[in-house]
């Protein structure tokens, strides 16, 4: 379809112009610029600055959604400079609402958004160019930062057009490069953020510094929702550098001029917790609490087909329990924030995935309303869930309140692993039963465990059905006779989000069970699955793929166990086969394949380098990662006790991408939900053990 | 008072004894390309060389630095240009990036010993550094292809384009 400018006029909407960020706190550009719509902005001097709603914490979506921008509108996308807005607003909200980078969002939830509003700018360019030279627009391409007329020979960088193009109404409706076009998206990109991050440039919250500025460091009440009883301000006040003890919610932060000062002052105060409801929290017996209550009956969340009587019928039926422990995030960057909190406006700076909850935290704290608010989103040393939480900014705000100058509050390792918001612990009751030719027949699945929605402010728990419980379970794929149950435990202790959610641990679940079911069957992990896959084409492809790149087909070589499981999460599939030996008999992984099915790769390199990451990240909270609870308190402090994996420990990873066209699925956590599953059902072939509660340190000791 | 070298230029500070290097460089100096990950030596990334040697700057105390020579991340290569900067460009190695000044900084005392290292080698010299976001594999791989880079810059014949243009 060729339109004519009258045509193109009339299909656009309504303008929707947001206003212009124009001094991001870091760059210095002044040169006058326009803002095309809430995410591109461009100036005369051939600049284009991208407005980007997802926060850069290691997951590469920056890259991509530059990919995204620029290959519609027709540059190089490392060419495109990258902000973040200063404070959250519709344009950059998706996930309930708010402007949070969660969920594997990034690519997949913002490609359309990004993709029109690329659309909408070159729409505009091309017209100009059309105007001005006065010649048909279809005759014209938008090509490396030039709108071009190929027949002619005629080029014009956008830069002399954006004045032009800017004074006409963007179209609602842009018409979209098709398929054929595509240069830049589905081929590996090298990562924008990557110069910075090896010269030492990059600025992570951490390393926030604004004049005048002090530093704060912590301490709390180890007991979760403790307070502080008394504390001697007389016993710092004489250590050099402190300025001040400001008490926040359960505790206090100590400011001196510079953090290694107010650290020494938080660890030599005189300060008394007191008593607390939740001294005698202790993790042994929660497990104790989570097995009681699979007794009695509760709402099931869903119910399809006949679980119930084809269970009873049933000649054969298998049943097992498996239980997951409470885990933190150890972001390699420390949990910090910078504040400067003035009479009636609040500036802060701060790796955070959650620039909503922030402005909820200013509105709690400061009862700032959003436009006395300026956020500054630095790059994330990891995020992984942890860093959608407010308290660090409310210890920031309420320090610089208090002494009156801009205070950078940062948190030790040890308040991180002690004072973190953990992945809930869960317990799964799983049962089914297998006809005569091995297929499962129904499936009853009961978690006992808290329901980390009900913590939520935004979040309404409706039936028992908490979605930060149930994922990559309540969709399982082997039966259509399935009935999930939810029996909540009340845990008092700060929960989240953590990489992959709820899916981590019910990956784990429903695949070790599906090993289980397979050996009970008397056939092959794969072939049982399969079977089983008849109408799900997805589970298939990577299974086929993971199982190829494998080499299932053969033996694995002497002495070599392995282990399959398939999970989806986030919109993609992902299939792994682990293969280790026993040395001194303890499991050493070997190799990991993976396959993932994650629609178009947008940029494959981010998509494997996820992969790698999210295997080795699984295997060592599978091997051996726990936050036990003892008197209330974490029993984990620092990284020789929560050990990440180390580079001695690294097994030969090997990712395959598979494209099944489906619509774009997240990539940052689906890689971890099957690593776990993978390792104990390989640990089975290697020993005959199942190992049904992780860790495995704990659970072989 | 405490002076020592850094990056090659002489500097002099006034702070507790007993303040590791570390908060030295960052809150003092505004070195911030060294990071704090754990305070206690158990993840490298504070990891600078002190005389060439790589150190854990969250316990080395300011004292034991007196007149000697600092390098960090910031002094490894004129304006980002040391090979391995340019390795772990081309391997495009960082995640979330936050471990990396310390992981290239121990890649670095390690070529200087070794330029060609195996696997193994590798393993020895980096596993006092956690990467959380795993980037393990591309670090190998990086380590390597920055020992090839100096091997054959040291023979005369060219080395790789500026990383930074050449995009996959
Ligand atoms: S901060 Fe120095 S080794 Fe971790
Ligand atoms: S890149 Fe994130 S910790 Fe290494």
């Amino acid at each position: 379809m060729t339109l004519n400018r009258r045509q193109f006029l009339r299909s656009s909407g309504a303008v929707a112009l947001t206003v212009a960020i124009a001094a991001p706190w870091r760059a210095g550009n002044a040169s006058t610029s326009a803002t095309a719509n809430a995410y591109l902005r461009f100036d005369a001097s051939n600049r284009i600055t991208a407005i980007l709603p997802t926060s850069e914490m290691g997951q590469g979506t920056h890259t991509g959604q530059l990919m995204i921008l620029g290959e519609e509108l027709g540059v190089e996308p490392s060419s495109i400079a990258v902000e973040l807005p200063i404070r959250p607003s519709e344009p950059y909200r998706l996930f309930f609402g708010q402007m949070r980078s969660v969920g594997s969002y990034g690519i997949r939830a913002w490609h359309d958004p990004l993709r029109k509003a690329a659309a909408q700018a070159r729409s505009v360019l091309l017209l100009a160019a059309s105007d001005r030279w006065n010649v048909p627009l279809q005759e014209l391409d938008a090509v490396d930062g030039h709108v071009v007329h190929a027949s002619t020979n005629r080029r014009l960088a956008f830069g002399e057009l954006v004045e032009a193009a800017l004074a006409l109404p963007l179209p609602a409706d842009p018409p979209l490069r098709p398929a054929s076009e595509r240069r830049v998206t589905g081929r590996a990109l090298r990562r924008v953020d990557t110069p910075a991050k090896v010269d030492g440039t990059a600025v992570f919250g951490t390393d926030v510094d604004v004049p005048e500025m002090l530093h704060g460091a912590v301490r709390m009440n180890p007991v979760f929702g403790g307070a502080v009883s008394r504390y001697d301000v007389d016993s710092v006040a004489d250590l050099p550098g402190v300025e001040q003890v400001v008490p926040v919610p359960n505790g206090v932060v100590v400011v001196a001029d510079t953090w290694w000062r107010a650290k020494q002052a938080a660890d030599a105060l005189d300060i008394e917790f007191g008593e607390t409801p939740n001294d005698a929290l202790d993790s042994t017996r929660l497990s104790d609490a989570m097995r009681e209550g699979f007794d009695g009956e509760v709402p099931a969340v869903i119910r399809r087909g006949d679980a119930e009587s084809g269970l009873q019928d049933a000649s054969r039926k298998i049943e097992a329990t498996y239980e997951v422990p409470f885990l933190t995030h150890i972001c390699m960057e420390p949990i910090v924030c910078t504040a400067h909190t003035r009479k009636d406006h609040v500036e802060l700076w701060m790796p955070t995935q959650g620039q909503d909850i922030i402005r909820m935290t200013v509105e709690r704290v400061l009862g700032f309303g959003n436009e006395q608010m300026t956020l500054h989103t630095t790059y994330l040393g990891g995020g992984f869930g942890r860093k959608t939480h407010g308290e660090i900014a409310e210890q920031a705000m309420l320090a610089s309140r208090a002494v009156g100058r801009p205070v950078k509050v940062m948190w030790s390792r040890e308040d991180d692993i002690q004072q973190g918001y953990y992945r809930p612990i869960m317990m799964a009751r799983l049962r089914a039963s297998l006809n005569q030719q091995g297929r499962i027949t129904a499936m009853h699945a009961q978690l006992s465990g808290p329901q980390m929605g009900q913590t939520f402010e935004h979040i309404t728990v409706q039936n028992n059905n908490d979605m930060f419980s149930v994922a990559s379970l309540i969709d399982q794929p082997y039966t259509e006779n399935f009935a999930l149950d939810h029996r909540h435990l009340d845990v008092p202790m700060p929960l989240s989000p953590w990489r992959a959610v709820s899916s981590s641990q019910n990956g784990y679940f429903l695949e070790a069970f599906l090993d289980e079911l397979a050996h009970a069957a008397n056939q092959d992990p794969v072939a049982f699955r399969r079977a089983h896959y008849a109408n799900h084409p997805r589970h298939l492809a990577v299974l086929n793929r993971v199982a190829e790149m494998a080499r299932w087909d053969r033996p694995a070589p002497a002495g070599r166990y392995r282990g399959v499981a398939v999970v989806a999460s986030y919109g993609s599939v992902v299939a792994q086969v682990v293969t280790l030996r026993m040395v001194a008999d303890q499991p050493t992984v070997e190799q990991v394949h993976v396959a993932i099915d994650c629609g178009r790769a947008i940029n494959p390199d981010s998509v494997e380098a996820q992969m790698r990451g999210s295997v080795i990240e699984g295997l060592a909270v599978a091997l051996r990662h726990e936050v036990p609870i003892a008197d209330g308190r974490a029993q984990r402090s620092n990284f020789h006790d929560y050990a990440p994996l180390r580079i001695d420990e690294l097994p030969e990873i090997e990712v395959g991408i598979v494209d099944t066209g489906a619509p774009l699925g997240g990539v940052g956590e689906p890689g971890i939900p099957p690593v776990a599953p993978a390792l104990v059902n390989a640990i089975f072939q290697a020993t005959g053990e199942r190992i049904r509660r992780l860790p495995l340190s704990r659970a072989r000791g | 008072m405490v002076t020592f070298k850094l990056n090659n230029n002489p500097v002099q500070v006034d702070v507790d004894a007993g303040t590791p290097l570390l908060w030295v460089l960052r809150d003092s100096l505004k070195k911030f390309g060294t990071k704090y990950g754990c305070g206690r030596a158990l993840c490298g990334a504070c990891t600078v060389h002190l005389d060439g040697a790589p150190v854990r700057a969250c316990v080395v105390p300011i004292e034991a630095v007196a007149d000697r020579k600092v390098t960090t991340i910031e002094g490894l290569g004129e304006g980002g240009q040391h090979p391995l900067q340019a390795a772990w460009i081309a391997a495009d190695v960082p995640q979330c990036g936050y471990c990396q000044s310390g992981q290239i900084m121990s890649a670095a005392a390690l070529l200087a010993s070794n330029p060609d290292p195996r696997d193994p080698e590798i393993d020895v010299a980096m596993r006092g550094n956690i990467c959380r976001c795993g980037t393990y594999d591309r670090i190998r791989r990086a380590i390597k292809d920055a020992g090839q880079r100096m091997r054959a810059g040291r023979s005369g014949q060219a080395t790789a384009a500026d990383p930074r243009k050449s995009r996959a």
